[in-house]
C-alpha cells in the first residue's frame, strides 16, 4: 500500500512510523490505543491522519514527540525521524528534537498557550532553547514570525496575553511558535477546529503559504473531510488505533476501497428540506426583537453603555418549517434564540401559537414552555449526571402533567426513548454510561416527551463526530415529519444546516446580513460576507458525490 | 487598580458594621455580665459600677456611643483589666502574636510549597505518599497536642531550647511556638500545592511548554508554578490574619503575651469592650488581608482586571 507518488518528493522519507502500538495501562485493564499503524512523512508534503474521535490519530501524532503522558506504553514498532529512533530515545535527544525540528501546534489555541505569560515570551523561549541566541535577538526575530503569520499591530502583541487576542490570533501566535527553529515537519493537530469557517479557512491559508516558503511537511490530523480534500496530498484513514485506508487524496475521495472511508465520506450532510407552504399556521413571530447587554465601568460600576447583542431582528416560523440560523460565534445567534423563548430577557413582539409572550409573567408562561422545548450543544453538559436518564425525561411530565400516575410517566419515558433508538430498559442508567450521540438523543427524548410544537436546536451536533451526527439529522427529520414540529436551528455548520432547514438567516454582530430559502442562499448569495462563509465552510462537494455513486 | 482598592475599602465598612452590630448585641444576649463574681456584689456597688461604665443606659445608646467612640478610634476600656484601654492591650500584645505568625506563615509557605510541589511532580511514588501521610497527620494532630510534644522533645529531652516562657523575646524562645504555629501550615499548603500543581501539570500549555523542547525543570519553574500557586495565594489572605492574631493554645502553652488569650479571655469574662476591640481588630485584618490577596491576584494573573 504504498501509495506514495508525489513529484516533489525526494527518495527518503524524513519521519517513518512503522507497525507503531500504542498502550495505556488503566487501573481498569489495558487500552490498545494504536495498533499497527505504518505511514512515511515526505519532505514538503501534507499528509492528513483522518478519523472520528477515539480512532487514535492524536495519540500518534503526540507520540512521535514522545509527549503521551504516562502510563503510557510503547509496546511495539518505531517511529524514526531522519534515522534517528524516537521512541525509549534519551530525554536530551528528544528535547533537541521537539520545537525545534519537529514542532507541534494544538486544537485548543487558548488552553494551549500559557495564560500567565506575554505571547512574545513565549516564542522566544523556543529560539532561546534551541539557538542559543539572547533576549533581545530573539524579540527582534519573535517581531519577524508575527509578522509572518500576519498578526495584526505585532508590536503592541508582543506584549500581549493571550486572553486579549482572538481565537484566530492565538492560533496564529501558536504556528509562530512552531515555525520559530524552521522545523522539518510540523504537526498539526486539529488547528481549526475549535475556530470559526472564515478564520478556518484564513489559518489553512496561512499553513499551506508557509509550507511553500519553508518546504515543511505537515502532518495533519483532523477529522473534517473537507479540510483533508482541499489541503492534504496523501491521507491515513484511522479507525480504532488501525489505518484503514492510505492514499494520494483525490484518489482516496474519488474511489475509496475501504467500506468505513465510504461512511465517512457518506456521512456529510446530505439533502435538502422543501419549504412548507404558506397556509400553514404561524407557530413564532417575533418583530424587532433586541437584546442589550449592560456594559458597566468606573467606580461604582454604572451602566455607561450598551452593547447591542441582537439588533432588531424580525422572524416568522410556520409549523413544520425549521430555521437555520448561521453566523460565526459572536454573532448573537444563540442570544436570539434564548431571547425568542424569553430565556433571557430582550424586548420586541413576540407572539407564539398567538398568544403575546413579551411581557409575560414566569408563572403565566409555564403552560407555554412545555410546547416550547430546548436542545442544546453540549450532551455532556446539559444532563443532570446525578439522576437517571428515565427521571431526567420524566422530570417535565412531573411538572407538566402532575396528574399521571408513575406507572403512565415510566410508559410515557419508554415510548419516548423507543422513538428515539435507545432502549427503553437502560432508562435507569445515568448520562456517563451513554456515548455523546446517545446523550443528544437522549436530550431530544427529553424534550420530545412532552410533545412540543417547536424545538430550539442549539448547535445540537457540533460536538459529535459525523458519523454521529447524521443519525441525530435523520432522527431530527423523522421526527419533523411525523409530528409537524417546528425548528429554529442554530449552527455554525453549514453543511448541516443545509441539510436541515428550508429556510436560512445569517447573522453577523447582532443582525441580520441575508436572509431566504435554503437553496437560494446557497446557491446565489446575495452578500459578500455569506459568499465568504459559504466558500470557507469548504464542502466536499463533488467528490462526496462521487463517492457516493461509486460505492 | 487604586480605585478598586480604595472602592474595596469603602465596601468593608458596611461589613465591618453588620459584625459590630452582631457581636454587640449577641454579646449582651449572652448570660452574665463583666461584674457577676462568686460572691454577689452589693446592689450600690454594682449600681455604682454599671454607671462608670455607662451601662446603666439603655442598650442602644450603649451601642451608639461605641460606635462613636470607635469613629475615633477609642475601644474603650477594658472591664477586667482596670487601667488598660482595650486600645493599649491589643498593642501590647499584638507585635508578639504578629511576629510569631510572620515567621510560621513564611516557614509555611517555603516548606509547604516545596513539600506540595516535590510531591506532586513524584504523583503516586512512595515519596508523594510520604509526603502527603505526614502532611495529613500535621492537620490531623491539634496543636494541643504537638506543642507539648515538641517542648518534651527540643526543651526537656534534648534540652535544645527553652520549654517555656517569653524571656523578653529571646530567640530561643520564639522557635517552638513558630514551629508549633507553622507545622499544619505547611500540611494545609503542600496539600494544596500538590492538587494544583497536578491539575496545571495536565493542562494543556504544559503540553505546548514541553513540545518547545525546554527541560522539565524549566517547564515546571517557568510555566507550571505560577499558575500552581494562585489557588494558594487565595488561601493565605484569611490564614495570614488567623495565624498573626495569635493562637490561645500555643500563647498559653509557651506563656507568651501575645494577644491570642484575650480572644477567650475576654468572651469568659464578659469583658464587653474587649471582646468587640478584638472582633473590630480580627474582621478589619482579615479584610485588608483579603484585599490584598485579591491584589496580588490581579498582579499575578493579567486575566483578571479590577476596575
Amino acid at each position: 500500500m504504498t501509495a506514495h507518488i508525489s513529484a516533489k518528493a525526494p527518495a527518503l522519507p524524513i519521519l517513518t512510523i512503522d507497525d507503531l502500538h500504542i498502550d495505556f495501562v488503566l487501573h481498569t485493564g489495558t487500552v490498545q490505543a494504536v495498533r499497527g499503524i505504518s505511514f512515511e512523512l515526505y519532505k514538503g508534503e501534507t499528509l492528513a491522519l483522518v478519523g472520528e474521535s477515539g480512532s487514535g490519530k492524536s495519540i500518534t501524532a503526540q507520540a512521535i514527540l514522545q509527549l503521551l503522558p504516562e502510563p503510557v506504553r510503547y509496546t511495539k514498532g518505531s517511529i524514526e525521524y531522519q534515522q534517528q529512533q524516537l521512541i525509549g530515545a534519551p530525554t536530551a535527544a528528544i528535547r533537541k528534537v521537539r520545537g525545534n525540528r519537529i514542532a507541534m501546534i494544538f486544537q485548543e489555541p487558548m488552553s494551549s498557550l500559557n495564560p500567565l505569560q506575554h505571547i512574545g515570551h513565549q516564542v522566544a523561549e523556543v529560539l532561546i532553547e534551541h539557538k542559543g541566541i539572547n533576549r533581545q535577538q530573539a524579540a527582534a526575530r519573535v517581531l519577524e514570525l508575527f509578522q509572518l503569520v500576519e498578526i495584526p499591530d505585532p508590536q503592541r502583541r508582543l506584549k500581549s496575553y493571550p486572553h486579549e487576542l482572538s481565537g484566530g490570533q492565538r492560533q496564529r501566535v501558536m504556528i509562530a511558535m512552531a515555525l520559530a527553529c524552521e522545523p522539518d515537519i510540523l504537526i498539526a493537530d486539529e488547528p481549526t477546529t475549535a475556530l470559526d469557517v472564515t478564520i478556518q479557512a484564513q489559518i489553512m491559508a496561512l499553513l499551506k503559504n508557509l509550507q511553500q516558503k519553508f518546504g515543511m511537511a505537515i502532518l495533519f490530523i483532523t477529522h473534517d473531510l473537507g479540510v483533508v480534500h482541499q489541503f492534504a496530498d496523501r491521507v491515513c484513514v484511522m479507525r480504532k488505533g488501525q489505518l484503514v485506508e492510505h492514499g494520494i487524496t483525490k484518489a482516496v475521495f474519488s474511489r475509496p476501497q475501504h467500506p468505513y472511508t465510504c461512511e465517512l465520506l457518506d456521512s456529510e450532510p446530505s439533502g435538502s428540506k422543501p419549504a412548507v407552504s404558506q397556509d400553514a399556521p404561524v407557530v413564532l413571530d417575533a418583530k424587532n426583537v433586541q437584546v442589550n447587554f449592560p456594559i458597566r465601568a468606573g467606580f461604582l460600576g454604572r451602566v455607561v453603555d450598551q452593547f447591542r447583542a441582537v439588533d432588531t431582528i424580525s422572524l416568522t416560523l410556520r409549523q413544520g418549517q425549521t430555521m437555520g440560523i448561521v453566523g460565526e460565534s459572536g454573532s448573537g445567534k444563540s442570544t436570539l434564540g434564548k431571547a425568542l423563548l424569553k430565556l433571557l430577557d430582550g424586548h420586541g413582539d413576540i407572539h407564539f401559537d398567538g398568544i403575546q409572550i413579551d411581557g409575560l409573567e414566569p408563572l403565566a408562561m409555564r403552560p407555554l414552555r412545555r410546547k416550547m422545548q430546548v436542545v442544546f450543544q453540549d450532551p455532556f453538559g446539559s444532563l443532570s449526571p446525578r439522576m437517571t436518564i428515565g427521571e431526567i425525561i420524566a422530570e417535565g411530565l412531573k411538572v407538566h402533567e402532575p396528574l399521571l400516575s408513575p406507572r403512565q410517566r415510566d410508559e410515557a419515558v419508554c415510548a419516548v426513548l423507543e422513538e428515539v433508538a435507545i432502549a427503553p430498559s437502560s432508562r435507569n442508567r445515568y448520562p456517563h454510561e451513554f456515548s455523546g450521540g446517545q446523550r443528544q438523543r437522549i436530550a431530544i427524548a427529553r424534550a420530545m416527551v412532552l410533545k412540543p410544537r417547536f424545538m430550539l436546536l442549539d448547535e445540537p451536533t457540533s460536538a459529535l463526530d459525523r458519523s454521529v451526527q447524521i443519525r441525530v439529522i435523520e432522527l431530527l427529520r423523522r421526527l419533523q415529519d411525523k409530528y409537524g414540529l417546528t425548528y429554529l436551528f442554530i449552527s455554525h455548520d453549514l453543511a448541516v444546516v443545509r441539510a436541515l432547514a428550508d429556510h436560512v438567516m445569517v447573522m453577523r454582530s447582532g443582525k441580520v446580513v441575508e436572509q431566504g430559502p435554503t437553496e437560494q442562499i446557497f446557491s446565489y448569495p446575495q452578500q459578500e460576507y455569506t459568499r465568504e462563509l459559504i466558500t470557507a465552510a469548504c464542502p466536499l462537494g463533488n467528490a462526496a458525490q462521487r463517492a457516493h455513486s461509486s460505492a | 487598580m487604586s480605585g478598586y482598592a480604595l472602592r474595596r475599602l469603602l465596601q468593608s465598612i458596611p461589613t465591618l458594621l453588620v459584625v459590630i452590630t452582631l457581636s454587640f448585641f449577641l454579646m449582651r444576649l449572652a448570660p452574665g455580665g463583666p461584674f457577676d463574681g462568686e460572691r454577689k456584689l452589693p446592689p450600690e456597688i454594682e449600681a455604682n459600677l454599671l454607671a462608670a461604665y455607662n451601662m446603666d443606659q439603655p442598650l442602644y445608646l450603649q451601642y451608639f456611643d461605641y460606635l462613636a467612640g470607635l469613629l475615633v478610634g477609642d475601644f474603650g476600656p477594658s472591664f477586667k483589666y482596670k487601667d488598660f484601654s482595650v486600645t493599649e492591650l491589643i498593642w501590647s500584645g499584638f507585635p508578639i502574636s504578629f511576629e510569631l505568625g510572620m515567621w510560621a506563615m513564611l516557614i509555611g509557605l517555603v516548606f509547604g510549597i516545596g513539600f506540595g510541589c516535590y510531591a506532586a511532580l513524584r504523583q503516586n511514588t512512595p515519596g508523594d505518599y510520604l509526603v502527603m501521610s505526614t502532611a495529613m497527620a500535621g492537620i490531623a494532630i491539634p496543636n494541643f497536642v504537638m506543642a507539648p510534644i515538641l517542648t518534651l522533645v527540643f526543651g526537656v529531652m534534648l534540652g535544645w531550647l527553652p520549654a517555656g516562657g517569653w524571656n523578653d523575646g529571646a530567640w530561643q524562645n520564639k522557635v517552638l511556638p513558630i514551629l508549633a504555629l507553622a507545622l499544619p501550615q505547611i500540611a494545609y499548603i503542600a496539600r494544596m500545592t500538590r492538587g494544583s500543581m497536578i491539575e496545571v501539570m495536565g493542562a494543556q500549555f504544559i503540553r505546548t511548554a514541553r513540545a518547545k523542547g525546554i527541560s522539565e525543570r524549566k517547564v515546571v519553574t517557568r510555566h507550571a508554578l505560577k499558575s500552581a500557586l494562585l489557588p494558594v495565594i487565595s488561601y493565605l489572605g484569611p490564614a495570614t490574619a488567623g495565624v498573626i492574631t495569635g493562637s490561645v493554645v500555643i500563647e498559653q502553652i509557651f506563656g507568651i503575651p501575645g494577644i491570642g488569650r484575650y480572644f477567650v479571655q475576654a468572651a469568659l469574662n464578659r469583658d464587653y469592650t474587649l471582646v468587640m476591640g478584638t472582633v473590630v481588630f480580627y474582621g478589619g485584618l482579615i479584610i485588608l488581608f483579603n484585599l490584598l490577596v485579591d491584589l496580588i491576584y490581579a498582579w499575578l494573573d493579567p486575566q483578571i482586571r479590577y476596575e
